[in-house]
């Protein structure tokens, strides 16, 4: 071997290693700019206009634990709906009886508010929504969490995608608004941005999609067939989708800037660690399922298993893109080797400035005032970020590994709402 | 509650169209190259007609240029694992013209390594120019222009006499303008494509990659790109175009900097003393200035044709003129404002104008001309028609147009006659023919003779058995380049030969061991007459004493 067999060895490997990053950070791009890719494309993943006509009813659950603080507001907001024909069910724990007065007080006041009680010793939010699951009586049930600022015409528009398209699930846009916030939210604003603007929609038009967790409405048969949520994943958004999907069950996916429920970025770095762990565990929990197998094409297969694999390839592409740049800059590989490590820079680098431009329309359809300040932390932070992201992989895989999989709830502070709209205070993190 | 839907047997769970419904904006008028059968007739009919002329006599017409020979000889290095050129490569141009012709005449090279040569690889530039002309049209098309309009345009790109000289060369040049015309036309794809939009920067920045003087045109495809995306995608589509051109363009800087080369330093070469060369070349003077080198050029073009450089020119100003009232003028402004630059550029004073420069401007020269016949047609038969035109008013209109078409054949087709039938008729070549004739078998020992040729020869020198580099020289290095000077203690003394083609007798005045060569040797062989002739000297060794 000698130094030349150490030298071949090195280069192979770098060249490996880069070509796999290249595509990774290729693919990824190339979805994450999915609804962009042609005018048609982008008209298309808005909801169409309503006719008027209203024909389904609507079973709202909006599980609800130590958030009387942001309830009410909530309710009342639901209740602000141009639907004719819907209901509210909160589900509160019955060791929580300061939310639970705030539900009663509020189903006191109106007729369409109703209260159910989840007894559960450990709770969790699958839990919660499939003890309320058997007291639905609309034909479509929707998802709503306790702080989230939902449009009132909403209602009239899924009704008419459903109508319209002969959809199982709808699944509307969420949209983390608190950009001005820090560094991170910035990123996690964006993040959304990208995922509910466009990423869903490819997912949708492939027939295989992790669903949000709230703003998605699924007929109330093809709900309770499936047997609700499943109540051990910390994943029970993305799992159900999964499996609604994998059994050719038809999912729409629409985006307004209009109509997306409006929610707020974790209010700590630590919290958002947490809620990520969360995420990253339970998309290896769905994997590890198998009900993707179901899925009839090689594709879609190969989309689910790489989508459900996300987070630890980024984690790990974090890592090892700029690893290699430096042994590329520093090492003595010939030239065309180190010309190689620069490709996953270079995806990298368009990633970096589709961002750029996001942030712009981003900023545009919410009618946000983005100041270059803030695409200035849209580009340092990416890195920081990036560190973040592979935190929170590695994090999930350590608990995953111990059999850790308890709910770290993320904290709300109201940084979406107004100061006018509500005032409460904040809250740690609910250990369960 | 962890069980799974039962898995629904013999459905199939194909992608579905899950899109909802909504007002989906009017797609423009979509024209499809591959679907459309008059296209498809008439490019395919035009090309051959095109790869007829080009390639009938390709070897012997026009005259065997250095520049061709040196990108030959630069890709013969390339094959042959000697590095990027057959000399110290020295960032005088971006690599990525010759790596090209290397991996077109690759498959050839390997069969007979003696094709190698200037002559006999012209023919690999037929592909680029079917490919650059087959373009020209699916981009008229895409330009809102008709079909006979389009087919115009490639006539005018492929069979002007001028064309039909510079297409058959193997300059930098004619590749970059396949690139650039590439981007241009996924710049105007009709599905407005994102990727599309992409891929146009890519193939853009492959042009400037290239031949680096593409740069200058770059403008204008983003022009294109502007016009023809749409208002909801656009400020991602340009962007990432943009991007995707400046990232690759600046693959070429990295090159230099993972070589430690980008700046200068004690002996390398370096990517700035490149660009500093090529900026401090000495000027040719103002264009229509006749006392300069910039007006021989123009009158060499002119020479050959006057119908599309002239003609481009006027239909680019119409163009330019028009702008505000026709619909043809606005989706010609990417072409039109390529012909405006590539114009302003030439007519810098103190600036350098070679003789391939017009080839960059030639699909724009063609795609302007063309538009502009296809707007003065649509004037005429259909300007001022009050509802129901009358029968004779018509029948007049027809008349014009007929009349208009036969000046222009008139005037147009015997110059083209002439200019066409000198190219697949002329020899040009046989002094060159001749002189690689005689060193090839009258000189005794070709593996210990140093002779200086220029760079159209040199090849045909290595076949027939020369050392590559130090024994077959080209002329320039034996004065500019130290690793060749350093093997020459006794200038001129150190040669056996030197052929005294037109250019080596052009640029030996400022090349010393050139000149002393030519001046200390007497011809032995001597092919063709006056300033064209080529001769092989021998040097004196009576007066020059050892070697």
């Amino acid at each position: 071997m000698g130094i030349w067999g150490d030298l071949l060895l090195t280069s192979v490997f770098i060249a490996a290693v880069s070509l796999a990053l290249f595509w990774m950070a290729a693919f990824t791009l190339w979805w994450q700019m999915h609804a962009w890719r042609t005018p048609e494309v982008l008209a298309s993943t808005r909801f169409g206009s309503p006719d008027g006509g209203e024909h389904l009813s609507f079973s709202l659950l909006l599980p609800a634990r130590h958030e009387q603080a942001v309830l009410d507001h909530t309710i009342q907001r639901l209740l602000e709906s141009t639907h004719a024909d819907y209901e509210i069910i909160v589900i509160v724990g019955h060791d929580d009886p300061e939310t639970a007065e705030v539900a009663r007080k509020a189903a006191a006041r109106d007729g369409r508010v109703r209260v159910v009680v989840d007894h559960h010793e450990r709770k969790n939010k699958p839990k919660a929504m499939n003890t309320a699951l058997p007291h639905c009586r609309g034909d479509v049930v929707g998802v709503f969490d306790a702080e989230d600022q939902v449009h009132p015409e909403l209602l009239a528009h899924v009704d008419h995608a459903f109508r319209t398209t002969g959809a199982d699930v709808v699944q509307g846009g969420v949209q983390l608004i608190n950009f001005h916030s820090s560094w991170y939210s910035l990123r996690n604003c964006l993040e959304y941005f990208f995922w509910f603007r466009s990423r869903l929609h490819l997912h949708a038009q492939k027939g295989f999609i992790p669903l949000g967790g709230n703003t998605v409405f699924v007929r109330t048969d093809v709900l309770r067939d499936a047997d609700g949520w499943d109540p051990d994943c910390l994943a029970e958004d993305c799992d159900l989708g999964v499996r609604l999907s994998s059994v050719g069950k038809k999912v729409v996916v629409a985006y307004d800037s209009d109509m997306v429920t409006r929610e707020e970025t974790p209010g700590s770095l630590m919290s958002l660690l947490k809620q990520r762990t969360r995420w990253n565990q339970g998309f290896l929990q769905v994997y590890r399922k198998k009900d993707w197998k179901q899925l009839s094409g090689f594709g879609q297969r190969l989309l689910a298993r790489y989508t459900l694999m996300t987070p630890f390839l980024q984690a790990f592409s974090g890592v090892v893109i700029p690893l290699n740049a430096a042994i590329a800059l520093f090492l003595d590989v010939p030239v065309g080797i180190a010309f190689l490590t620069f490709l996953p820079l270079v995806t990298a680098a368009v990633t970096f400035v589709f961002e750029v431009v996001g942030l712009h329309d981003f900023g545009k359809q919410y009618r946000l005032r983005v100041r270059f300040i803030h695409y200035v932390k849209l580009i340092v932070g990416g890195p920081f970020y990036q560190v973040l992201l592979a935190g929170a992989a590695v994090r999930a895989v350590w608990r995953e590994q111990r059999g850790r999989n308890d709910w770290e709830l993320t904290s709300h502070v109201g940084a979406h709402l107004t100061a006018a709209d509500v005032i409460r205070p904040s809250r740690e993190d609910v250990a369960a | 509650m962890t069980s799974t839907l039962p898995a629904a047997t013999g459905t199939e769970v194909a992608a579905q169209d899950t899109r909802v419904p909504v007002t989906v904006p009017a797609p423009r008028p979509a024209f499809r190259f591959r679907s459309s059968r008059p296209d498809l007739i008439v490019c395919g009919l035009l090309l051959a007609a095109i790869l007829a002329v080009q390639g009938w006599n390709i070897t012997a017409y026009p005259t065997l240029s250095d520049d061709e020979g040196t990108y030959l000889a630069q890709a013969w290095a390339v094959q042959n694992g000697h590095g990027l050129a057959h000399y110290t490569y020295w960032y005088d141009h971006p690599p990525f013209g010759w790596v090209q012709i290397a991996l077109l005449t690759w498959i050839p090279a390997r069969i007979a390594p003696e094709l190698m040569t200037v002559g006999s690889m012209r023919f690999v530039m037929l592909l680029v120019s079917a490919v650059s002309a087959v373009l020209v049209h699916v981009l008229a098309r895409r330009l809102l222009l008709p079909v006979w309009a389009a087919g115009l345009a490639m006539v005018l790109f492929g069979l002007s006499p001028l064309s039909v000289v510079l297409q058959r060369e193997i300059f930098l040049d004619n590749i970059a303008v396949m690139w650039t015309l590439l981007a241009f036309t996924l710049a105007a794809s009709p599905s407005r494509h994102l990727w599309h939009h992409f891929g146009a920067g890519l193939a853009a920045a492959a042009g400037v990659l290239t031949k680096e003087t593409m740069l200058v045109v770059l403008p204008a495809v983003f022009l294109t790109m502007w016009r023809h995306s749409h208002r909801d995608t656009r400020k991602f589509a340009l962007t990432g175009a943009v991007t995707a051109c400046a990232l690759i363009g600046l693959s070429y800087p990295l090159f230099a900097l993972l070589k430690g080369e980008l700046l200068p330093g004690a002996g390398h070469v370096s990517l700035w003393d490149g660009i500093i060369y090529q900026m401090s070349r000495a000027g040719s003077g103002f264009i229509l200035d006749p006392h300069s080198g910039s007006y021989g050029v123009l009158h060499s073009w002119l020479y050959y044709d006057r119908v599309l450089p002239l003609g481009g020119l006027a239909g680019a100003l119409l163009v330019l003129l028009t702008w505000r009232w026709s619909v043809t003028a606005r989706a010609l402004a990417g072409p039109a404002l390529a012909v405006a630059i590539l114009t302003l550029v030439a007519m810098r004073p103190s600036g350098y104008l070679p003789a391939m420069y017009v080839i960059q401007a030639l699909p724009f020269l063609a795609l302007v001309l063309a538009g502009s016949a296809a707007s003065v047609v649509h004037l005429v038969l259909n300007r001022w028609r009050g509802g129901a035109g009358r029968r004779s008013v018509t029948w007049l209109r027809y008349t014009l147009v007929a009349l208009l078409v036969a000046a222009a054949g008139v005037y147009v087709v015997p110059r083209w006659y002439d200019g066409d039938r000198t190219a697949v008729t002329a020899d040009a070549n046989a002094p060159y023919r001749g002189a690689s004739h005689w060193l090839t078998h009258k000189v005794q020992d070709p593996e210990h003779t140093r002779v200086l040729v220029d760079d159209a020869l040199w090849l045909d020198l290595v076949h027939a058995g020369y050392r590559p580099g130090l024994g077959v020289i080209w002329f320039y290095k034996a004065d500019l380049d130290p690793a060749v000077t350093r093997t020459m203690p006794g200038g001129w003394r150190a040669l056996d030969y030197v052929v005294a083609s037109p250019t080596v007798r052009r640029d030996a005045v400022d090349l010393p061991n050139v000149k002393a060569a030519i001046e200390h040797s007497t011809p032995v062989a001597t092919f063709g007459t006056g300033d064209d002739r080529i001769e092989i000297r021998r040097i004196d060794q009576a007066t020059g004493g050892n070697r």
